[in-house]
C-alpha cells in the first residue's frame, strides 16, 4: 500500500504561517490538519488535506525538554472535531530548516501514543503526523483498518507550481 | 544509446531540478484521439515517465487523418488507441510505466485518482464537466483541451478550440463561463444525432503543444509566473491563440461550485440517534 498527501495552497501556507509564530514559552508550535481519504479501496490511498487547526496558546505546557508539549483540552478538542466530522487528523509541525525533515525521537515515541487515541474515534479515516521543514515535507499515514503506519511516497502542494515536498517516490 | 543528460540538454534552461519532476509526475491521459495522441508524444519526448492512458475505442480509418503514431495497418489489426499510445511512448521511453486503460475512465477511476496531472482530452461539454468534478474531488490539476468547426450559411467554416487548466482552488470551467446549464443542455438534447464532427491534425496540434508547455510550466514554474486559471481561445481561422476575454471580467472571483472541503471519498456519519441514520457528504 502506498499513501500520497495532497494539500491545497491556502491550508499549506495557514499552516506555515501559523507554525512560524513564536509562542511565549513553547519553542515551537503544532497543529492538526484534517484530512479525507479518497481512493479508499485502491492504491495509492489518497490523504486530501480539507483544514488546519492551530492549538491555542493557552494549550501549550511548559516542558523545557520537548519543542512543544500539548495539553489534554487541545487533544480532546481534536478528537472532538474528528468525532464531529468524520475526518482524520494529522500532527503537523516544522522543522525549521530546507531540506528533507526527519521525525525526531520525540515524534517517535508520542505521535504513535496520539494517533492511537485518534484511531478509535474516527476509525473509517486516516490518521498521521506530518513534519514540514521551510521547503519539503515527510508524513506518515495510518490507513482507515491498517495495522501498521506508512510514510507516504508523496506530499503535493496543489497550487501553480504544483510543490512536490517529497516522500519515498 | 544516449545518456539522459543529452537527451534532455536542449530543455535544460527549464531548472536544474526540472527533469526529475517530470520524471516522477504521474499523468493522466483521458481521450487518445486527436489532441490527446499528440499530447502523449509531446509528453514522451519531454521525458515523461509515468502514465495512466484511458480511451476504449480502437482505432478507425477515419482517425488516419490526426490520430499520431497511428499506422498502416492498425485498423485491419484493429489496434486500440491506448496500445497506440503505448507504442509512442516506450518507442522513445522504454523504461516508462504506462497503466493501460482500454475503457472509460469511471469504469475503472482508482489509477487516475493517483495521477498529478490529468490531460482530458474528451468530445463533449459533458465528459469534461464529468472530469472536471472527478478531478476537483481528488485535489487534481485538469488540462482540458478542444477544438471544433461550425458551419453557418454561406460563411466559411469557422474553427474554434480552447485550453483550460483548471486548478483546485481556482476558477472552474463553469466560474469561466466555458460548460454552462444550457450547453449541457443542447448537447444532451442532440445526443446521438450530432454524427462524427469535422477534426483535423492541425488545430489538435496547437491546442496540445499549448496544453504541454502549461503542464511543463505547472510542473516547473519555469516562467516563474503565478496562474490560478489558464483559459486561452484558438482561432483556427487566423491562427491565433489568446487568452480568453471572458477572463478580464474574472478577476477577484472565486470558484463556488467545488468547496476545497468536498474532497475525497464520500464519509459516511453515523448519527447517535435511536434509529440509525447516515449523513453523507
Amino acid at each position: 500500500m502506498r499513501a500520497r498527501v495532497r494539500i491545497p495552497a491556502t491550508l499549506y501556507a495557514a499552516a506555515l504561517a501559523d507554525l512560524k509564530r513564536p509562542h511565549a514559552f513553547a519553542a515551537e508550535r503544532v497543529g492538526f490538519m484534517s484530512a479525507r481519504v479518497g481512493n479508499r479501496s485502491g492504491d495509492p490511498m489518497l490523504v486530501l488535506a480539507t483544514g488546519y487547526e492551530p492549538v491555542a496558546d493557552d494549550h501549550y505546557i511548559e516542558d523545557d525538554y520537548v519543542g512543544a508539549r500539548i495539553n489534554a483540552d487541545a487533544i480532546r478538542a481534536n478528537m472532538q472535531r474528528i468525532l464531529d466530522t468524520g475526518e482524520g487528523s494529522f500532527h503537523v509541525h516544522l522543522h525549521p530548516h530546507r531540506g528533507a525533515p526527519q521525525l525526531s525521537r520525540t515524534d517517535r515515541r508520542e505521535i504513535p501514543r496520539l494517533v492511537k487515541s485518534f484511531r478509535p474515534v474516527g476509525p473509517g479515516a486516516a490518521h498521521g503526523i506530518i513534519v514540514l521543514s521551510e521547503d519539503r515535507a515527510l508524513g506518515v499515514v495510518w490507513g482507515p483498518g491498517e495495522p501498521e503506519p506508512i510514510e507516504a511516497d508523496e506530499i503535493t502542494v496543489v497550487e501553480w507550481p504544483l510543490r512536490f515536498l517529497g516522500g519515498r517516490r | 544509446m544516449t545518456t539522459i543528460n543529452e537527451r534532455f540538454v536542449r530543455q535544460s534552461f527549464l531548472s536544474a531540478d526540472a527533469q526529475p519532476t517530470l520524471e516522477r509526475a504521474v499523468v493522466g491521459l483521458v481521450g487518445l484521439g486527436g489532441g490527446g495522441s499528440h499530447v502523449t508524444q509531446q509528453l514522451a519526448h519531454i521525458g515523461f515517465l509515468n502514465y495512466e492512458t484511458y480511451d476504449p475505442d480502437a482505432v478507425e480509418a477515419s482517425n488516419y487523418n490526426r490520430l499520431i503514431g497511428v499506422l498502416d495497418g492498425d485498423v485491419a489489426a484493429r489496434t486500440s488507441k491506448v496500445e497506440i499510445a503505448t507504442r509512442v511512448i516506450k518507442d522513445l521511453q522504454p523504461d516508462a510505466r504506462v497503466g493501460v486503460h482500454r475503457r472509460r475512465w469511471q469504469d475503472d477511476p482508482g489509477p487516475l485518482r493517483g495521477c498529478d496531472l490529468i490531460f482530458g482530452c474528451v468530445d463533449t461539454f459533458a465528459a469534461r464537466h464529468e472530469l472536471e468534478v472527478f478531478a476537483r474531488r481528488y485535489m487534481i490539476p485538469l488540462i482540458d483541451i478542444g477544438m471544433d468547426v461550425h458551419q453557418a450559411g454561406n460563411e466559411p467554416p469557422r474553427m474554434a478550440g480552447q485550453v483550460i487548466l483548471s486548478l483546485p482552488g481556482g476558477l472552474c470551467m463553469t466560474c469561466i463561463g466555458f460548460l454552462t446549464e444550457e450547453k449541457l443542455a443542447k448537447e444532451a438534447a442532440l445526443y446521438g444525432a450530432a454524427g462524427g464532427r469535422p477534426q483535423v491534425v492541425w488545430p489538435n496540434g496547437v491546442l496540445a503543444s499549448t496544453a504541454v508547455g502549461i503542464a511543463v510550466d505547472l510542473l516547473t514554474n519555469w516562467t516563474r509566473t503565478s496562474r490560478d486559471v489558464v483559459y486561452l481561445s484558438y482561432n483556427g481561422n487566423d491562427g491565433t491563440i489568446r487568452p480568453h476575454v471572458r477572463l478580464q471580467f474574472l478577476e477577484g472571483v472565486e470558484c463556488q461550485h467545488y468547496p476545497e472541503c468536498e474532497v475525497g471519498d464520500p464519509v459516511m456519519r453515523w448519527s447517535s440517534s435511536t434509529e440509525a441514520e447516515a449523513s453523507v457528504r
